[in-house]
């Protein structure tokens, strides 16, 4: 989508004598925006680019207060390598993992089916269905964790990343259902009435027809299941308080801080290693997430 | 002794890392036998390496009793444990046997299966057990868990005694050596003393390094404060006892002069701010157990050298050390209690704490007085003898104590959650609020606690 | 939740257009059969993990602390009257407020300058910019919490390198205040640049050409043309993201904990004390319940700036 915008100063050809200072104007605005951009830049990465230096330190370097932090002296990598060669780090990874692919599995299920029949199909209050998907998706976490604690302890699954399983689509499905929902609304009408005169099925059209063409936001979608999850807090604080079931965010931040010690090395590295998964997934497609995202705000 | 082999072997390999000196999860032990198997949660140990003694006990009393015993180390950071605790009450289900912090035993004393024969046991062997760890753990005269040696500390202060001299004047080595008896100048070792050096310090940019924020280590040395000023704030049965309380007033008022002279954001330290301030050599005192200076002797090694544990100073009403037991219950509905108490109890022997202390460097102080002798005390260094006034000795001429006693259990775990006692001083110090107004703000949120 | 849904429509669903005759009508009646089951799922996560548990934290919010009785309405009046509490719904305004005002300024001041450069280099801006977005805001703040640590702050060393004295960040209440909304910001704003880009992006080129040649600045043009046509997507925006900060745990948990003096809690790290560390859930499921009518607020003026969208654009 960014391809689509033209450069505002070439569309303003031929108009003589305003020109010259429409050029200079044009000018300064180009320098501002590069400075305030430089300046944000430095702003935003400065956090991560701190946590990489302080990772790369030894623990003697980072105690010892003489000097600027923000270089390091003898890099090692031995903070990184700890964290590899535990196996409870690679424990919390693989718990991230596990709950990460069950719930993007399960959201995308349950979304794209209810999506698809809230978009295309109607049965009596499909209507005020999707009214409550959208204000469900207004209800944050934090809202809801001290019954969903008492809940999940009775069935038993506290202490268990199966317990986490079981309510992370309240984070996920809503949104993802919502972003669906636009883009099967956005796919022709004519298209399902030609499937449906062909003999195809509801079920068929879903899977040849309306899965394929968007395709873009189910991307998208997924992308958002995964991020929540990697990135949920409260339900796991609340619900996990065993190292072998951490995830990873709780994991590092309850089990590197150790209440009286040093480890601010590790905790770093631990911190950057659990947002690297998203990251790398941003790298890549960061494209189609910012166009469902944003999709999803300008359809409503 | 062997002993103090792996404990050395513990403390080397710390330097590799917290995690890699192996705080992992259940390791288990798989003995021939079906005597079932026992899962405890012990505190995960802030001392690298710690959990080790308890691993390597519980193992060899697997082995010999043909026990699965399975261990889970679970932190006390972000209140871990102690969620732990309340998610397994509740569900009635998890472990056999927990480590319980110190209010935690009588807020579930009901659900904790007493254990009056094993202490009957161990008291018959080695003595009284501490006056505050029996009042945590022993409720409507039924033991309710074995106060345990791992993890239990003791908060005295950890002075830089260089700093000390150089500024404040006080030669604190000689004060209290290490050696059963006071030195010169130990009867003066007063919060008054203690505030004039405070103050030498805090002019020399090196000011004492005491919390003031929610968490534990904050708490407890403020809850020995005001305990040696014989300030409480509710009696036993959790009235309020804070209107026309002169002892609290003064406390208060000392606790708020005591405060200018530390540094300005103690409001918000946590339990590793105290020791990231003495192990960066910006501070002249700590009170904290010796985890403070064993990270110093790894990372900062020229701080470690100059530290110097020395008892608490003394109040108008005596001198208070602040402690804080661990205490391992038994849950009621665990499925295996004969074989859980008996594990217990092997614990507590003289050879199995000793064991435990010195893996853990000195840190952990076993519940008998009688073993306030192990020579790990006397012999950790540098400086030799630095950490040989740690645990309370008769000389000291001290008591244990614990915030808020002698408060409910109930209300006192909660009054200790919200550190109700470094809040009522921020208010005056900080909040620029008056005495009066704080302890009417303090009474207000007790009786809160207290309804519904 | 039944908050005006009759009334409104929401934007997927675009009502088909009534079919008629026989046959069809067969097919519509199985077809709404399927359709339920389809969104059986979806039905079943909204009523066992929302519906149910926020009917029950009302339930449970009546009960006493120990969970054996039931007092009514008496958890929130015990809250109403503590000074704490009162200090936490203020807190949790201004933090919200303050924190998404700012997000939404610097939002729109870095997506304009976005628009301004070359469409070329727009992407890796766009990515580097992005990044604080991205990574788990519970482990970014413990980056930030590192760089405000007391005694080994490497912000408070940038500050004394240019000669200003330091500053504790998280000891002074003031400060610590804003050192929970610089987190935040720091961490929303990305958002916020990237809803704005492609509201900017969406308004036509010609509109500032005409506006151009009427003899318009460029702030005449931000003013007049830019922001009207932006004016769904910020309503939107800020609403949501209003919700999203108003609810948020992670960096106060993280960052403060509440403290100093519970200057620094939101509802949500308050009830997490209350109700989850110091064992008196009743409590702690009232002072989440107080978040509703705030939300609910919210939602309502949400769901009718969509829907008012949805009418201008039919």
């Amino acid at each position: 989508m960014s391809a689509t915008a033209a450069t505002p100063s070439a569309a303003i050809p031929g108009l003589g004598r305003r020109i010259g200072s429409l050029r200079k104007e044009r000018r300064w605005a180009l320098i501002t925006a590069y400075i305030s951009l430089v300046i944000a830049a430095i702003v935003m990465l400065a956090p991560p680019l701190y946590m990489l230096l302080t990772s790369l330190k030894t623990s003697a370097e980072i105690s010892n207060p003489v000097g600027t932090p923000w270089i390091v002296r003898h890099p090692t990598l031995e903070n990184y390598w700890a964290l590899i060669s535990d196996p409870m780090f690679r424990g919390f990874f693989f718990n991230s993992l596990k709950v990460t692919v069950c719930v993007v599995v399960l959201t995308m299920v349950i979304s794209v089916l209810a999506a698809f029949s809230l978009a295309r199909m109607k049965f009596f209050g499909s209507q005020v269905l999707a009214t409550g998907v959208f204000l469900t998706y207004l209800v944050p976490d934090t809202l809801l964790f001290i019954p969903l604690y008492q809940i999940v302890g009775a069935v038993g699954l506290l202490n268990s990343t199966w317990g986490l399983v079981l309510v992370y689509p309240t984070l996920t499905v809503p949104f993802c259902t919502w972003i669906m929902i636009g883009y099967f609304a956005s796919i022709p009408k004519e298209l399902d009435e030609a499937a449906l005169i062909d003999g195809a099925n509801w079920m068929q059209m879903l899977t040849k027809i309306f899965i394929p063409v968007a395709l873009p936001g189910i991307i998208a979608a997924t992308i958002f299941a995964f991020t929540v999850s990697w990135a949920a807090f409260v339900y796991p604080t609340a619900f996990i308080t065993r190292p072998d079931e951490m995830p990873l965010t709780i994991g590092v931040v309850s089990q590197l801080i150790r209440g009286d010690t040093f480890a601010w090395g590790q905790l770093m590295a631990g911190a950057l290693l659990a947002a690297l998964p998203p990251v790398v997934v941003y790298a890549f497609l960061m494209d189609y997430y910012i166009a469902g995202l944003t999709a999803g705000a300008t359809k409503g | 002794m062997a002993g103090n082999r792996i404990g050395r072997r513990g403390m080397l390999r710390s330097g590799a890392g917290v995690v890699a000196a192996g705080a992992l999860g259940a390791p288990m032990v798989h003995a021939q036998g079906t005597g079932g198997t026992v899962r405890i949660a012990f505190w995960d140990h802030w001392v690298p390496g710690g959990n080790d003694a308890l691993k390597q006990l519980c193992a060899k009393w697997g082995e010999q009793n043909r026990v699965n015993v399975q261990l889970d180390f679970i932190n006390t950071t972000g209140n871990q444990l102690q969620l732990t605790a309340a998610a397994q009450a509740q569900s009635r289900n998890g472990h056999d046997a927990i480590s319980l912090t110190p209010w935690d035993v009588g807020a579930y004393a009901d659900q904790l299966e007493p254990v009056d024969d094993v202490i009957e046991r161990l008291i018959g062997k080695y003595g009284p057990i501490n006056p505050i760890a029996e009042y945590l753990a022993k409720h409507g005269g039924k033991w309710r868990g074995v106060p345990a040696t791992s993890g239990t500390q003791t908060k005295p202060a950890c002075v830089r005694y260089d700093l000390f001299e150089q500024h404040a004047g006080i030669d604190i080595r000689a004060m209290w050596p290490a050696e059963g008896k006071p030195g010169p100048g130990a009867d003066a070792w007063n919060w008054d003393t203690f505030l004039k050096a405070a103050e030498a310090c805090h002019k020399a940019n090196v000011p004492f390094g005491l919390p003031m924020g929610q968490f534990s280590d904050a708490v407890d040395w403020v809850g020995a404060l005001f305990l040696s000023y014989g300030a409480q704030i509710t009696d036993e049965k959790g009235n309020p006892t804070i209107k026309g309380n002169d002892k609290l007033k003064q406390v208060l008022d000392y606790a708020v002069r005591l405060s200018k002279f530390l540094p300005n954001d103690v409001w918000a330290w946590d339990d590793a701010s105290n020791n990231r301030a003495l192990i960066s050599g910006r501070s002249a005192l700590v009170f904290n157990p010796p985890s403070a200076w064993a990270v110093a002797k790894r990372d900062a090694p020229q701080v470690a050298e100059k530290c110097w544990t020395v008892p608490m100073p003394a109040g108008p009403a005596g001198r208070f050390l602040a402690y804080l037991p661990f205490t391992t219950g038994v849950w009621a509905f665990g499925k295996n209690k004969a074989a859980t108490k008996a594990l217990l109890e092997f614990l507590g022997q003289r050879e199995s704490a000793e064991f435990t202390t010195n893996t853990s460097g000195g840190y952990d102080i076993p519940p008998f007085a009688s073993m306030a002798d192990f020579p790990v005390w006397t012999t950790q260094g540098p400086p030799p003898g630095t950490i040989y006034n740690y645990p309370l000795k008769p000389h000291h001429q001290a008591k244990y104590s614990i915030a808020y006693s002698p408060a409910p259990a109930e209300l006192a775990s909660q009054m200790y959650v919200q550190a109700l006692n470094t809040k009522v001083i921020a208010r005056v110090a900080q909040g620029g609020e008056s005495a009066d107004q704080a302890m009417g703000w303090l009474e207000r949120e007790i009786n809160n606690m207290r309804r519904g | 939740m039944a908050l005006d849904a009759t009334t409104v429509t929401a934007a997927g669903p675009a009502a088909a257009p009534p079919r008629t005759g026989v046959t069809l009508h067969r097919i519509a009646r199985r077809r709404s059969t399927i359709a339920f089951l389809m969104a059986l799922p979806l039905i079943a996560v909204i009523a066992g993990l929302v519906a149910w548990p926020a009917g029950y934290a009302i339930y449970l919010s009546t009960l006493n602390r120990r969970m054996t009785s039931f007092i009514g309405l008496d958890n929130f009046q015990i809250l109403l009257e503590s000074e704490t509490f009162r200090m936490v719904i203020w807190q949790s305004c201004i933090f919200a407020i303050s924190a998404v005002v700012l997000k939404a300024l610097l939002g729109f001041w870095l997506a304009h300058m976005l628009h301004h450069i070359p469409t070329k280099g727009q992407r890796i801006w766009r990515g580097l910019l992005l990044l604080p977005w991205v990574v788990p805001p519970a482990l970014s703040t413990l980056g930030w919490w590192w760089m405000f640590d007391p005694s080994y702050s490497s912000l408070n060393w940038l500050l004394n390198a240019v000669g200003a004295p330091s500053v504790p960040w998280l000891g002074e209440p003031g400060w610590a205040r804003a050192s929970v909304i610089i987190v935040n910001v720091w961490a929303g704003t990305p958002f916020f640049m990237i809803m704005y880009l492609a509201a900017l992006k969406s308004v036509p080129d010609q509109l500032y050409e005409a506006a151009a040649i009427d003899g318009a600045t460029g702030w005449q043009g931000l003013r007049y043309v830019t922001l009207p046509m932006m004016r769904n997507i910020i309503s939107i925006t800020v609403l949501f993201s209003l919700i999203v900060t108003f609810a948020n745990y992670d960096i106060v948990r993280v960052l403060t904990n509440g403290g100093p003096r519970d200057l620094t809690h939101v509802f949500a790290s308050y009830a997490f004390q209350v109700g989850v560390l110091s064992g008196n859930i009743p409590r702690g499921a009232a002072v989440s319940l107080f978040m509703f009518p705030l939300l609910a607020v919210v939602a309502f003026f949400i769901l009718r700036g969509v829907n008012q969208r949805n009418r201008e654009m039919a």
